[in-house]
């Protein structure tokens, strides 16, 4: 699966960070992380191009008002 | 005369503006009966008795001048709501003996009001476990049966309030720390909508789905002290804009109202229990006049995703700069879960954020004209200490406890759990009351309606 995270890239990540992972860590994230990762990516999630994360307040104070 | 501690908050502030009761006597009581249940279930992490008793005194002694509507009124709240000069470890090792140096905005509304701090209550290590388990200050227990878990992260709040040790407490909720301890310990408790209620001088643990919210007895005190928290507050640019708390909205009669029950994510493979509790209070609301709909909500595994992705990367940096230096100090669950966050590139995570908005129109659209959507909090009551104890390897287990609450963070919505039943071992059965944005008080009023027809918030465990 495309989406599948493995233990080098995780630990890549982690590196990047700050923060060193022994390979047994970085494996066990990368198999608790891909399912998520997995769903997130999948088709039926589309992000508009024009939406910015303050949208969600704009959409929740419209339907407070309704 | 009546014990004072087995009254509700809103039956105490009644009986302490009578001057039925005094603020001594209310606070006597409770302190004895911490006294007596604080081995059984490890509630508190601190009991301020000299100090309590010394604002009791002054609460009593002020010539017919009441603060507030809390006047004279002892609380207790999760370690995590700071208060100028007193520790907040937060429930970890790694903040132990740190003394905050302001007060919640939050506390500082509800002591304005007349309450007065009787201790600090426990929760799991920085907020950021759903169980209540806890390898620093030890485990909170459930009243109903010690070997069960309480329910977390609000631990503490939930197994106090349950056990009558405390009237009400405010709680937090990322993924459910609110609702999954009212629903396990068998009291109600109330996840505002986001941008309700200040956040500022509480412990972040994720920026973005942070809600503040209290733990009560009932609907009723739930609203109570949702009127003196909520509202706008400078020291947190979420609240700008929100509107203010309506009383009586609160109040309304549930007739008229339309209630949806969803079908698939959160009703399919329900423990009998929870489904029969499900059933019997979609009756209950229908004889109260509210008007029932199916609701077919968008894929909430999709949310449930976006939430994980958005938690995870906004804990992990808060805790990174601890997590560079002093990993070994965390329990190994929540560092686990830290360790998680490093995982996902800034591209996700700005996705995860940009879809809240979407993800939320979508879900309203689903809604059409409903109201309030009815929904398990949980799969089961609680389970035991033991079978949640699964250390760093048992990451998928535990995030199964909050499936059908972590998707609600997400959308921002609020959320009120009121006791719906109980099994056949007499543990409780909580329900979500899931509104619009901004809809807490409709919420309150239908918490309110379904407790004067139902009696599943009256009874209290057996003491130990």
């Amino acid at each position: 699966m495309a989406n599948e995270l493995t233990a080098e890239g995780v630990a890549i990540l982690a590196t990047a960070a700050g923060v060193h992972l022994d390979a047994a860590t970085a494996a066990r994230v990368a198999r608790t992380v891909s399912p998520t990762v997995g769903r997130f990516s999948a088709p039926d999630i589309v992000v508009p191009f024009e939406v910015e994360p303050a949208t969600f307040v704009v959409v929740q104070h419209r339907d407070a008002r309704r | 005369m009546t014990d004072p501690t087995m009254l509700s908050l809103s039956e105490l502030v009644t009986a302490l503006g009578d001057r039925t009761i005094s603020s001594v006597e209310v606070t006597q009581a409770l302190l004895k009966r911490i006294e007596v249940w604080q081995a059984a279930l490890n509630a508190f992490v601190a009991v301020d008795t000299e100090e309590a008793l010394l604002a009791a005194r002054q609460a009593d002694t002020t010539s017919g001048a009441r603060r507030g509507a809390l006047h004279g009124v002892p609380l207790a709240h999760k370690d995590m709501y700071y208060r100028a000069g007193k520790p907040a470890s937060c429930g970890s090792k790694i903040r132990a003996g740190w003394i905050a140096p302001a007060t919640s905005t939050a506390v500082t509304r509800l002591e304005a009001a007349g309450s007065f701090r009787l201790g600090a209550l426990h929760m799991a290590e920085f907020a950021y476990g759903p169980t209540g388990h806890n390898t620093h200050l030890g485990h909170a227990h459930n009243p109903w049966d010690r070997s069960r878990i309480t329910g977390g992260s609000s631990s503490g709040s939930g197994a106090a309030v349950a056990a009558r040790l405390i009237p009400a407490a405010l709680g937090s909720d990322t993924g459910g720390s609110i609702r999954l301890p009212a629903h396990f310990c068998g009291v109600s408790g109330l996840k505002p909508t986001s941008g309700r209620v200040s956040r500022a001088n509480a412990m972040p643990l994720s920026y973005t789905l942070d809600t503040v919210g209290p733990l009560a007895r009932t609907a009723q005190d739930c609203g109570l002290i949702m009127s003196l928290i909520a509202g706008s507050d400078p020291l947190d640019p979420t609240t700008c804009g929100a509107p203010p708390w309506n009383p009586g909205t609160a109040e309304r009669s549930p007739r008229g109202l339309t209630i949806g029950v969803p079908t698939g994510f959160y009703v399919d493979e329900l423990d009998r229990d929870v489904a029969a509790a499900l059933d019997e209070a979609l009756e209950t609301f229908r004889g109260l006049g509210a008007r029932l709909v199916k609701v077919d909500l968008p894929d909430q595994t999709a949310v449930s995703a976006a939430a994980l992705i958005v938690i995870a990367v906004e804990a992990t940096s808060i805790h990174a700069p601890w997590l560079r230096t002093r990993a070994e100090d965390y329990g190994p669950q929540v560092r686990a879960r830290l360790e998680n966050g490093l995982a996902y590139s800034g591209v996700q995570y700005l996705e995860a954020l940009r879809w809240r908005g979407p993800a939320l129109e979508a879900h309203l659209a689903a809604l059409g004209d409903v109201d309030v959507v009815v929904a398990p909090v949980a799969r089961s009551a609680a389970p035991t200490l033991a079978e949640t104890d699964v250390g760093a390897e048992g990451g998928a287990a535990i995030q199964t406890l909050t499936s059908f609450t972590r998707p609600i963070n997400y959308l921002g919505l609020p959320a009120l759990v009121v006791p719906a039943g109980r099994t056949p071992q007499g543990l409780p059965i909580g329900l979500q009351l899931i509104g619009r944005p901004f809809g807490d008080e409709v919420l309150i009023a239908l918490g309110r309606a379904f407790q004067v027809a139902t009696d599943y918030h009256q009874g209290a465990p057996p003491t130990p």
